[in-house]
């Protein structure tokens, strides 16, 4: 299936690990990336907040060049970018006026009009959906056999389910359903719905502190090997920001953090170039050493 | 119907609490509300929790069901004898608990309180005529008006959780419903107030309000109309802001979130300086891209025309979020897009209830 690429900006950026690792994936699964060149940031909701109209034109830009490579789905691998995209769409699919008066002001500054319509698909989606869990079963050889796992899911893949809506946001099943395909053990614990704090880490670091130490903190206490999580801003707070708890609260958990199409590109054997680990803060040696080939 | 449920029970007078399961025969139209009545009729007269108008309106009977925030008038039992699925029943989070399923509300009327939640009209005459209020403008301050006080979108609250003293969604979503009213002289003074350390760039966005609420207000986008009005007001003295408003810079700049400076731009140049080590630790990993060259997208002229367009066209503030919930007000907020319906069977959590109260 071809589908239109918005990797975002950490990806493009801090978080480079995430887009070779997609990109080394994506023809495994099936997935023909056409990759968008001329897009933005999405705003990661800071837009939205400071400058809502602002906000909705630029993702309109980003959704009318997905649409114009003719292809069905953008694909996202970042749960804020998910949100953002899908809120500005469902703004503009349902909202003839507002879509209008958008499509005016992007042609005026030569964008082409968003015509078509595309849907907003996260990775996470786009690997499960329709049996995928027994597509990814095939690529998964390689496989995760003896590794505890703990899904992390952030917020903004889940919350505010009407506009996401792909799984109940309370009891999600997908990135366990993966693990699982890739022959893994999901550890189950309450915070891997919770918030990491990413969005205030800035701004209220305090606060933020006091999120982000719960999801590592249950992890950890259930035996995990590691973390996998969608969405890259959790991946920079939950893996980064470890070495700031250890300071505070002088617990080090050295937990390593995976991107999802990390975790499933260990499974399906992809190496070392294509994942770079080394770009990591906390070291996935442990884990990796601990996988039984 | 045969309901099977489990009560976290406490009694504050020995501090005991406990796990209760309870069977009984309710008819097939009982919601989780008329499921306690018998409970408390038929079983154990000792079980407390709050209920008044049975009918979704007095925003009373808050609890949580499974672990989510839920207005128990409002959940009907039938489905969930369907699947056979026992739910556990607690007190909601985030305020102490009294007994059993009743919590302390003092922290939230309290909260409720300090955003002055009532009209500013800027005149203490009464006026020779009525002050006509179009439908257009009320619109604008619909969904937040709606709000029944219930506390369910606090319960949940992933900020409140980590800083009790966050003014949190409920309260924030009132707040905006004054600065929203075009009758209300005070604006920019409740913009300013709201603007404290536990205010509005005190969310975390973690959305379990919106989620959680259930009449459709979606406390959460109020605050990002809160910040959007704040920041139109020049009101950016927050970090949060000034964080915020760094994206937008990104964006018409470099097309690409310039990440390397958005540590001084938020936080100052001083506290920058102490946040060198840690940044030193991420630049050995490739988490800090040098700052020059910065990563320009293609053809990000075109983003920063955009914005010089949708300046001139003056829909600042709020108002960018409001006209596009013209297409969200047609989603119903009870379906959850319909999530819920093809979720698998998960074990319900039985962790009991923070030690609160
Ligand atoms: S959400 Fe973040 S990472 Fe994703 S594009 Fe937007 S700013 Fe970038
Ligand atoms: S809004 Fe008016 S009619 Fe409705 S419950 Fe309140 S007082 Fe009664
Ligand atoms: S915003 Fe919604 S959940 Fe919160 S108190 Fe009001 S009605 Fe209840
Ligand atoms: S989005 Fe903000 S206000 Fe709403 S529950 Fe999360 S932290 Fe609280
Ligand atoms: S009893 Fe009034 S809202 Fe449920």
């Amino acid at each position: 299936m071809k589908v239109a690429y918005y990797k975002g900006c950490l990806a493009s950026l801090s978080a480079k690990e995430l887009d070779t690792s997609t990109q080394a994936l994506a023809p495994m699964l099936g997935l023909e990336l056409d990759e968008l060149e001329s897009v933005t940031c999405c705003g990661a909701g800071d837009i939205h907040e400071a400058e809502p109209d602002y906000y909705l034109h630029l993702n309109a830009r980003i959704l009318a060049y997905g649409a114009a490579t003719g292809a069905e789905t953008l694909m996202t691998i970042c749960n804020v970018c998910t949100l953002n995209l899908r809120q500005a769409n469902f703004q503009l699919l349902n909202d003839s006026e507002l879509r209008a008066r958008v499509n005016t002001n992007l042609a005026t500054v030569g964008v082409p009009p968003y015509e078509d319509d595309i849907e907003v698909k996260h990775l996470l989606w786009l690997i499960v959906e329709d049996d995928g869990a027994e597509r990814l079963r095939q690529v998964a050889h390689k496989g995760l056999k003896g590794l505890k796992i703990a899904p992390f899911y952030g917020c903004q893949i889940l919350r505010p389910s009407k506009l996401l809506g792909f799984e109940d946001p309370d009891r999600p099943w997908s990135l366990e359903a993966i693990i699982d395909a890739c022959g893994g053990e999901a550890i189950d614990y309450p915070a891997k719905i919770k918030c990491c704090g990413f969005p205030i880490i800035q701004a209220r670091e305090d606060v933020a502190m006091g999120e982000l130490i719960q999801p590592i903190e249950q992890a950890s206490e259930a035996g995990a090997d590691a973390m996998v999580t969608p969405c890259p801003l959790c991946h920079l707070s939950l893996d980064a920001w470890q070495s700031k708890l250890k300071a505070t609260t002088g617990r080090d958990f050295k937990m390593p953090i995976l991107h999802l199409s990390q975790l499933v590109g260990v499974a399906a054997g992809l190496e070392e170039s294509e994942l770079k680990f080394k770009r990591h803060v906390v070291p996935v040696d442990p884990m990796l050493e601990k996988l039984e080939v | 119907m045969d309901v099977a449920l489990k009560i976290w029970r406490y009694d504050p007078d020995s501090g005991d609490r406990e796990l209760r399961d309870y069977e009984l025969e309710a008819p097939e139209w009982a919601c989780l509300l008329d499921v306690l009545d018998l409970i408390k009729d038929q079983q154990d007269g000792t079980l407390a929790y709050r209920k008044s108008c049975r009918m979704m309106i007095c925003g009373s009977c808050g609890m949580r069901m499974d672990g989510r925030a839920v207005l128990a008038c409002k959940e009907r039992m039938l489905p969930i004898v369907e699947r056979g699925h026992v739910p556990v029943i607690s007190a909601m989070g985030n305020m102490p608990i009294v007994k059993d399923l009743v919590v302390d509300m003092d922290p939230f009327w309290n909260k409720i309180r300090r955003m002055k939640p009532w009209l500013e009209p800027g005149y203490d005459e009464v006026l020779e005529r009525e002050r006509i209020v179009s439908q257009q403008e009320m619109n604008v301050i619909q969904k937040e008006a709606l709000c029944i006080m219930c506390g369910c979108c606090v319960s949940e609250c992933n900020s409140m959780e980590s800083d009790p003293e966050f003014f949190g969604p409920a309260a924030l979503a009132k707040g905006f419903r004054f600065v929203g009213d075009t009758r209300d002289q005070a604006s920019v003074e409740r913009l300013e107030d709201y603007n404290d350390e536990h205010g509005i760039w005190d969310c975390t966005r973690c959305y379990f309000c919106n989620e959680r609420c259930p009449k459709g207000v979606d406390p959460r986008d109020a605050i990002a109309k809160l910040g959007a009005e704040s920041v139109k007001e020049g009101i950016d003295r927050d970090m949060g802001a000034k964080h915020a408003k760094w994206f937008v810079k990104s964006a018409e700049t470099t097309g690409w979130l310039r990440e390397t400076e958005l540590v001084p731009k938020t936080q100052g140049i001083v506290s920058a300086v102490k946040q060198t080590k840690f940044a030193i630790g991420l630049a050995r990993r490739g988490k800090v891209p040098p700052p020059v060259p910065p990563h320009v997208a293609a053809d990000v002229g075109e983003a920063r025309a955009l914005h010089q367009l949708v300046r001139e066209q003056g829909r600042e503030g709020a108002l960018g979020i409001v006209q596009g919930e013209r297409a969200l007000a047609r989603i119903e907020h009870t379906d959850a897009g319909g999530a819920r319906r093809d979720a698998p069977e998960v074990t319900p959590r039985e962790e009991p209830p923070k030690a609160e109260g």
